[in-house]
């Protein structure tokens, strides 16, 4: 059986030249029907982290787009990302968010699969199926998996690029965000809370920081008043000394930290220039990890269920991790100050699309255009302006390359020219 | 039904003559609370807590029935919804005030049903007292939720009035259906 592409149809959503977007591609239930196989069927896509399955056994229960996925870590210590759903009669093989076993069983009719998705057991294999079942081709549908950093990443698509490619020269900066410490990083959480909205647009609003004085003017000032935090100011915008760089679809904002000198185990991770003058900040990695570590799974055009984890370094001291934690739970999550008055504006983004009047009127991204190119020293696309719509402008053209596409065949990657220096080189 | 087991209105009835006193008092105090909360007189709300105060909802898992013993992560092993000292509550108060703390302007109407309390312990000068909520919320046009849990407060008796030193929150939900949780409980 071949289920074959939906649709043919060619989206042109985003005009390059003025920055006019179709406020259609966030309400329209066909548009998202079609992600859910061009992008999210295809796509590498974060599904946890290392941290969350240490031992052989343990199991963390994820989503790759709307699909149930169970991520496991097997007895040889692999990973495994395994379609939830019986090869029987569908039924979902566990219930539970995370735990530890040694095999899945279906509780409708006892099927059982291993760790690593292999069908072990069928009640009446020989009274009620004369021995006539292969159970060799009947094991849990999987994924592909693939690590960087910690990060678990896994796609549908057996002719995917490796997740070293996809992410591309992108790696040069999460680096240093992800690789900058020894031991690595915990994940906890994740929150999970259901947005009403759709999912692309809090991957665009991670890199706009135009929006965050409007926005988040009370959460920021409150912060500086009562905890001495800087203020999300126009005027700080304007002036900070950062960057934003777009690689693949992918986004992160560089903080220029000239003049740091980083511990010394940090220059040998990174190599100096980047250990001294390169924090990576918020960030998006194509399709739908959005600040961090943090998914938004599709549920619907007009619906996401957000997952918030907290990545905090496993050499940290008890009161590091504390401070870390009530920073996240606090400003961003389901009752982060900052987070909270987002949600509104992607509604009304996403709705806006939705009406016969609305539908007509263009939305402007136009912010910057023309300012962001080849560096000599930063990898990818680049822009200076730390204030644009540079990442709006890529996110949605790597969308619209994906929904034009028809295999991986036709899906670009930008060369890799980073030179990686220090001892975390190689993926 | 009795509200105290034999033990605890040992307990209550050393340090408070009357257990059913002490009962009411605390109840008065929850039904005040709830009120100050759908009334918007935060700042009110807010001088139950002591300075030393923890605020605290952890997430809820679903886990077997035998592992029921990791449904509810402690505080300092995950990553939960509230985990705020005065600080930080500090921090959302100043952004309600502020006219521009959008995800309540205009504000939530809220209704918190609070009830089914049993102190489970008494101390020389601390209760600990569980209460059952539930909370609607109605926000601009046609948004709402309901929100249900039980409460698990240190209250410490300071100035001879109640106050709120350590209070967990449990809701009763894995994936929390609203769109944010920008109002109290």
């Amino acid at each position: 059986m071949t289920i074959t592409t939906t649709s043919t149809k060619k989206y042109k959503i985003l005009d390059p030249e003025t920055g006019a977007l179709d406020p259609r591609i966030y309400s329209d239930e066909t548009i998202y029907r079609e992600e859910m196989e061009k992008v999210f069927g295809r796509s590498w896509l974060l599904i946890g982290h290392e941290s969350l399955v240490p031992n052989p056994g343990d199991f963390f229960h994820t989503y790759m787009g709307e699909e149930p996925v169970i991520l496991t870590r097997d007895r040889q210590g692999g990973l495994n990302a395994m379609l939830n759903v019986c090869r029987h009669r569908g039924a979902r093989l566990t219930r539970t968010d995370d735990g530890n076993c040694a095999s899945f069983m279906c509780v409708y009719h006892g099927w059982t699969y291993g760790l690593d998705g292999a069908l072990e057991y069928v009640p009446g294999e020989e009274q009620a199926y004369d021995n006539k079942l292969d159970k060799t081709k009947l094991g849990l549908r999987r994924a592909r998996v693939e690590t960087y950093a910690g990060l678990i990443f896994a796609t549908w698509a057996p002719d995917a690029p490796s997740l070293e490619d996809f992410l591309g020269d992108a790696r040069w900066y999460l680096d240093t965000e992800y690789k900058r410490r020894p031991a690595g990083f915990i994940a906890y959480g994740p929150q999970k809370w259901i947005q009403p909205v759709n999912w692309k647009t809090s991957v665009d609003n991670c890199s706009d920081w135009y929006h965050v004085p409007t926005t988040h003017s009370s959460a920021s000032n409150a912060l500086a008043r009562v905890m001495g935090a800087t203020r999300y100011t126009h005027e700080w915008n304007w002036t900070v000394p950062a960057k934003h760089a777009f690689v693949n679809g992918h986004q992160i904002a560089v903080f220029e930290t000239t003049g740091h000198e980083a511990p010394a185990e940090e220059v040998e991770r990174l190599g100096e220039f980047r250990a001294n003058n390169v924090a990576a900040s918020a960030s998006s990695i194509f399709p739908n990890t959005v600040l961090g570590m943090r998914l938004a799974i599709p549920r619907g055009p007009l619906q996401t269920e957000f997952w918030h984890f907290a990545l905090v370094p496993a050499d940290a001291t008890e009161e590091e991790k504390r401070v870390l934690r009530m920073e996240h739970a606090s400003q961003n999550g389901a009752a982060g100050t900052f987070e909270a008055d987002d949600i509104d504006n992607w509604r009304q983004v996403s709705n806006s699309g939705a009406t016969f009047i609305g539908a007509q009127q263009e939305q402007l991204l136009n912010m910057g255009l023309g300012n962001a190119g080849p560096h000599d020293v930063y990898p990818g696309m680049v822009t200076d302006r730390f204030v644009s719509e540079h990442n709006q402008r890529a996110f949605y053209l790597r969308y619209q390359e994906f929904m034009n596409a028809g295999s991986w065949a036709d899906i670009s990657l930008e060369p890799q020219t980073a030179v990686y220096e220090g001892t975390t080189a190689e993926m | 039904m009795t509200l105290f087991s034999e033990e605890q209105r040992e307990s209550v009835q050393t340090a408070f003559l009357d257990p059913q006193s002490l009962w009411n008092d605390l109840n008065h105090f929850y039904i005040r609370e709830a009120w100050l909360l759908d009334d918007r007189r935060f700042r009110e709300w807010f001088a139950l807590f002591t300075e030393d105060m923890m605020y605290f909802m952890p997430r809820r898992k679903n886990v077997p029935v035998r592992e029921a013993h990791r449904e509810i992560p402690p505080i300092g092993t995950d990553l939960p919804y509230y985990e705020d000292d005065r600080k930080l509550m500090e921090v959302r108060l100043q952004r309600l005030e502020s006219g521009m703390g959008w995800a309540e302007e205009p504000p939530s109407r809220t209704r918190h049903l609070v009830g089914n309390l049993v102190i489970e312990t008494v101390g020389e000068d601390e209760v600990v007292a569980k209460t059952g909520f539930i909370c609607y919320r109605s926000q601009l046009e046609v948004d709402q939720s309901i929100y249900a849990g039980s409460r698990t407060d240190v209250l410490r008796r300071e100035d001879s009035e109640w106050r709120i030193a350590h209070r967990t929150i449990v809701l009763d939900a894995n994936v929390i259906l609203d769109k944010n949780i920008s109002i109290f409980f």
